[in-house]
């Protein structure tokens, strides 16, 4: 075979095998190959499109506006491709009227170091997406930056959390108290009660849930009714 | 080290430069002598893919995208201290109902209103603090990026206590009883703290007997805390505005929906209707209730847009 042949269908054969790359990569069912890492638990059966969603306008639209941003005649910043995957996306599944902890609290100015130290105003400070795991955050005492000065006058546990604190034990926060408060769980008392930190890390990882109780308000499933709407 | 040999310094006369090795004669080029010999076609590529790139992004172009956020709205607008007031004049007439006629009154009743009303075991509504609670977490998910928050300097649960910029800011408000608006600067929030002052006794009942309690000695109409409220938005349109009222007043529809849910699977459910607590075991629909919500927030509202909008 000549050279300028064999050179050709070398061309046409990765021509083809790109083409049929980019074919595969750009179906639903392909999306999972470019994703950029595992789903997170309970994440695995939703589509990409729950929540990488377009963003407005037209590619041509974005572009436009990201070069007049560069150029100084545009105020404000654009999605491009796809809007940044945000808090409101998100809480259209997990919302609960009761979380413990919601993240938009965080965004009221006296949690500033608070913010500094672990970014709680967003949801992906603790849950960063495409891990294979339920929370990303390695550090299970992370209690200590809000509740320091915790003393209750009447401490139903057998060490008071004015104890627990001083002690510095801040893993067994997480034993006791669910951080979004959605599970049906009644604090013990003792601590040999509750489960081992090692049961809670495993959660946090993933696996079954320590707490008792059953989940009090479940996920909504994306393309359900939306609550109060 | 070699030492080095004295020399008399080097003159431009005794110095003769090395000449350039002799080149081959060029011949002259002009542009299009380049071009046609291939030469300096690149630039000429730049420039046209420059010219190409800018008539596809501005000139033939569709329309600019809005802003996001951050852009100047159009049509009439109001500051965002005013859209403060206007929600603010919202939530301390909502607060009032549900503290001295639901919680105030359902109590008389018979009614029961607790921290941890959300556990199933529990037969009791939310308590005032947790009302607003619930209703800024409809903010949340609901109010494009308005947020509600409570705090106080002396907090029954010390993780609410007011830190940083919110210390001087609730001293001058407890000093003067004026709101105050701010910008936060680490969030990129306008931000107002409005005082939120013990309405009832109940309020002032139930602060100053909590074992937590960091203070006791309440009494009716002082300044308990501070609502703080959050807006990305230095100024807003007038639609926006009334829209963020309707989100704000949805939130607490829901809010209250929520507790007549729990309330009709106590074991001996209040009758839900027409009627208030102060009439007895009852309470009234959503429907009920936002209309005396509307009712009692009207004047106050048609003010501060009567204010809005004839102003020069």
């Amino acid at each position: 075979m000549k050279p300028k042949t064999r050179r050709r269908i070398g061309f046409a054969a990765g021509a083809s095998a790109a083409l049929a790359m980019l074919l595969v990569l750009g179906s639903d069912a392909g999306a999972r190959l470019h994703a950029a890492g595992p789903a997170n638990t309970g994440h695995g059966d939703l589509a990409c499109a729950s929540c990488h969603v377009a963003a407005p306008g037209s590619m041509r639209q974005q572009v436009q506006a990201v070069v007049g941003r560069w150029l100084g005649t545009r105020a404000s910043d654009v999605d491009v491709g796809f809007r940044d995957v945000e808090n409101p996306v998100c809480v259209s599944c997990h919302e609960r009227a009761d979380d413990r902890h919601p993240v938009a609290r965080f965004l009221e100015p006296r949690f500033a170091e608070q913010r500094a130290a672990l970014a709680p105003q967003q949801c992906v400070s603790c849950h960063a997406e495409h891990r294979g795991a339920r929370v990303t955050r390695s550090d299970v005492g992370f209690c200590r930056h809000c509740h320091q000065e915790l003393a209750l006058a009447d401490d139903p546990l057998e060490v008071s959390h004015a104890a627990l604190v001083a002690d510095g034990q801040w893993d067994t926060c997480l034993r006791c108290h669910d951080f979004h408060g959605n599970h049906e769980y009644v604090a013990p008392a003792r601590l040999a009660d509750a489960p081992t930190v090692d049961l809670v890390r495993r959660y946090l990882r993933g696996g079954a849930s320590p707490y008792p109780g059953p989940v009090r308000v479940p996920a909504r499933t994306p393309g359900s009714p939306l609550k109060d709407k | 080290m070699a030492a080095s040999s004295p020399r008399a310094p080097a003159t431009a006369t005794d110095v003769e430069p090395a000449l350039p090795p002799p080149r081959a004669a060029k011949a002259p080029r002009g542009a299009v002598a380049d071009l046609a010999a291939g030469r300096g076609f690149a630039p000429l590529v730049a420039v046209a893919a420059l010219a190409t790139v800018a008539i596809y992004l501005f000139v033939s172009a569709p329309a600019p995208l809005p802003a996001q956020a951050g852009g100047r709205p159009a049509g009439a607008t109001i500051s965002v201290a005013r859209l403060f007031d206007i929600l603010n004049n919202e939530n301390r007439v909502a607060r009032a109902s549900w503290t001295a006629d639901v919680v105030g009154a359902g109590k008389a009743a018979g009614l029961a209103f607790a921290e941890n009303w959300h556990e199933s075991a529990v037969e009791a509504g939310p308590l005032p603090a947790l009302f607003l609670r619930e209703t800024a977490g409809y903010l949340e998910e609901h109010g494009h990026g308005l947020g509600l928050f409570l705090g106080s300097a002396y907090p029954i649960n010390t993780a609410n206590r007011f830190a940083g910029s919110q210390v001087e800011h609730a001293a001058a408000l407890q000093a003067t009883g004026e709101p105050q608006y701010f910008f936060e600067p680490t969030l990129g929030r306008h931000t107002a703290m409005f005082a939120d002052v013990a309405v009832v006794d109940a309020c002032v009942t139930c602060h100053n007997e909590h074992p937590d309690s960091p203070k006791r000695d309440w009494q009716r109409g002082d300044m308990m805390g501070a609502t703080t409220w959050m807006y990305p938005d230095g100024e807003v349109s007038i639609d926006t505005a009334l829209r963020l009222v309707g989100i704000l007043r949805a939130g607490f529809r829901a809010t209250y929906e929520r507790y007549l849910d729990k309330a009709a699977g106590f074991a001996v459910p209040p009758v839900i209707g027409a009627q208030w607590p102060r009439d007895g075991r009852f309470l009234p629909t959503a429907e009920v209730f936002m209309a005396e919500h509307a009712r009692r927030a009207a004047p106050t509202l048609e003010a501060l847009i009567r204010e809005t909008t004839e102003a020069p």
